[in-house]
């Protein structure tokens, strides 16, 4: 039984490594504490609170590569929203943080907390798996971050496989190639602030000649774990966007992907509704093409 | 106006319970590499006291205090501060009521620590008062009839002043979609709307 709490907080990353390798009893991170004030008992146990939003390379990093960017898994949604070169190169990503809770919620939550955190609602997870994110483990060994995905961390509803004295450090988003991207994000949801998702889905994709070169597509709460809809992807790819082909990749999406009842929605609602979603968004972009 | 809301909640209480009485908090910040050993010792039992020191500037004023760590920020502003212009509703980060300025952004402080304020500046509905005189956004409120009960104004009032801190010409779309984590239980939206809109043009 633990009878106090401490609160650590390290000024940077070479002290949180530190701290971490000296630990003996298990920590909780806290970063926005969005998720975490409402599983106060996850931290009653752990005792040790190491807080990240004082990690001075955690809340501040935006490094903008030949390639791609690098984003401190601290920031808020609202320091992401703000950015022009996010708003530019990602603007799905931007999308999807502002759909989060409220405002006075996107300026606490960060997005290494939506990914730690594991839901299947997480509402940047779809996005981040579209746009082909890897992050970036801490502590360095030998100078080096681990590398992962997002469908690779996470491994059940509120489940990711870090060790105890692992972290997200950073999230490395490359640049999706610039011409004429396609994006799409919706959630699904009780009203439109606030809502934990029903469902939501991401697609990024581009055409060649009138017909799809890649595209890229994942929907979030259909299953324990975020995967991208590969068989849907497989069966869209070089072929033309007209109904036919839509409506075959609507039935294929839906078979795809395993969603379960819940309090919030049930599985059937949520694989006709994934389904819908992908026909209205293809048909935008079948649209927008001519 | 006087509350019955004792500074512990109920889920604050059962937390409290569940850690047995002695809880002893203790915040560790470093500064430097060469603390950290010292950090360390500190996770072996440090001077016993349950409360941790922490500065923090409320409305203007630089305060320093001791909280306990698990205390709220909202709980910390009424109960340690008395400023009970910031009203708890849901205590649970979905409904507004709560909103203060954390370094000029809105933030739910029920949903916060009030450790977490440390060495930050925040701002309650007190603080838009000067002397007597009513803030602009307050004075709106007041003239385009922006409650009805008043119980989520403070909240209502002070995303509003987050809002026109960034942008002094917010549309009608941005209000709604900045006040969009504040509720209404009276369903006075349109009045709140038409008193942030009149506060932009003051
Ligand atoms: C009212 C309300 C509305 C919400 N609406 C939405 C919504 O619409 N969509 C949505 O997706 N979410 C929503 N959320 C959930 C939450 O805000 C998000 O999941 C947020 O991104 C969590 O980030 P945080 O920084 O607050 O995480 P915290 O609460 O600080 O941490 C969450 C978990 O992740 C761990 N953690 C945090 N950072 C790291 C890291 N860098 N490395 C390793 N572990 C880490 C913590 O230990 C904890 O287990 C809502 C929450 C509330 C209270
Ligand atoms: S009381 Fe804080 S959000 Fe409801
Ligand atoms: S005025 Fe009564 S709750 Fe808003």
């Amino acid at each position: 039984m633990t009878d106090r709490i401490d609160i650590i907080s390290p000024v940077n990353l070479a002290q949180l490594d530190h701290i971490l390798e000296k630990l003996r009893k298990p920590a909780t991170y806290v970063a926005g504490a969005t998720d975490i004030m409402v599983q106060k008992s996850r931290w009653e146990q752990a005792g040790t609170l190491i807080d990240l939003r004082t990690v001075q390379e955690l809340v501040s990093t935006l490094e903008i590569g030949p390639e791609g960017i690098l984003i401190g898994a601290a920031l808020s949604f609202t320091d992401i929203i703000r950015y022009r070169i996010i708003q530019e190169k990602f603007p799905i990503l931007v999308e999807s943080c502002r759909q989060i809770g409220s405002v006075q919620i996107q300026n606490r939550a960060t997005l290494g907390g939506n990914i730690a955190n594991a839901s299947p609602a997480g509402d940047t997870l779809p996005v981040l798996a579209v746009l082909n994110a890897e992050l970036w483990i801490g502590p360095r060994l030998k100078d080096n971050f681990t590398k992962m995905s997002v469908d690779e961390i996470m491994t059940g509803p509120g489940k990711n496989c870090l060790q105890p004295n692992q972290y997200i450090a950073y999230i490395y988003l490359p640049f999706p190639e610039p011409t004429d991207p396609f994006w799409y994000f919706r959630k699904v949801g009780q009203r439109y602030s606030m809502a934990i998702s029903k469902l939501s889905l991401a697609v990024l994709g581009w055409k060649h000649n009138n017909h799809i070169r890649e595209i890229r597509i994942c929907a979030g709460s259909v299953s324990p774990r975020i995967k991208r809809a590969v068989l849907t992807e497989k069966l869209l790819s070089n072929q033309e966007l007209n109904s036919k082909v839509i409506e075959k990749a609507a039935t294929q999406l839906m078979k795809e992907i395993k969603p379960i009842t819940d309090i919030r929605s049930t599985h059937n609602y949520r694989k006709s509704t994934a389904g819908r979603l992908l026909q209205e968004s293809l048909s935008t972009w079948a649209r927008a093409g001519k | 106006m006087s509350e019955k809301k004792k500074p512990h909640s109920i889920s604050r209480r059962k937390f409290l319970k569940n850690l047995g009485s002695g809880v002893v908090g203790t915040t560790v910040a470093m500064h430097g590499l060469q603390k950290i050993s010292k950090a360390q010792e500190a996770a072996e039992p440090p001077p016993h006291t349950d409360r941790s020191p922490m500065t923090i500037t409320v409305n203007g004023k630089q305060i320093t205090t001791l909280v306990q760590p698990q205390t709220s920020l909202a709980d910390f502003l009424r109960g340690q501060l008395q400023l009970t212009g910031t009203k708890i509703v849901c205590n649970h980060g979905e409904c507004g009521a709560c909103t203060v300025l954390l370094n000029g952004e809105a933030v739910y402080s029920c949903h916060i620590l009030a450790l977490d304020a440390a060495n930050k500046s925040v701002e309650t509905i007190e603080g838009l008062l000067e002397a007597e005189e009513l803030h602009p956004v307050q004075e709106a409120f007041l003239d385009h009839d922006g409650y009805q009960c008043g119980f989520c104004t403070p909240g209502q009032i002070m995303a509003a002043q987050a809002i026109l801190l960034q942008n002094s010409k917010p549309t009608r779309a941005e209000i709604m979609s900045g006040m969009s984590g504040n509720l209404c239980r009276c369903g006075a939206y349109p009045k709140i709307i038409e008193s942030v809109m009149a506060a932009a043009e003051k």
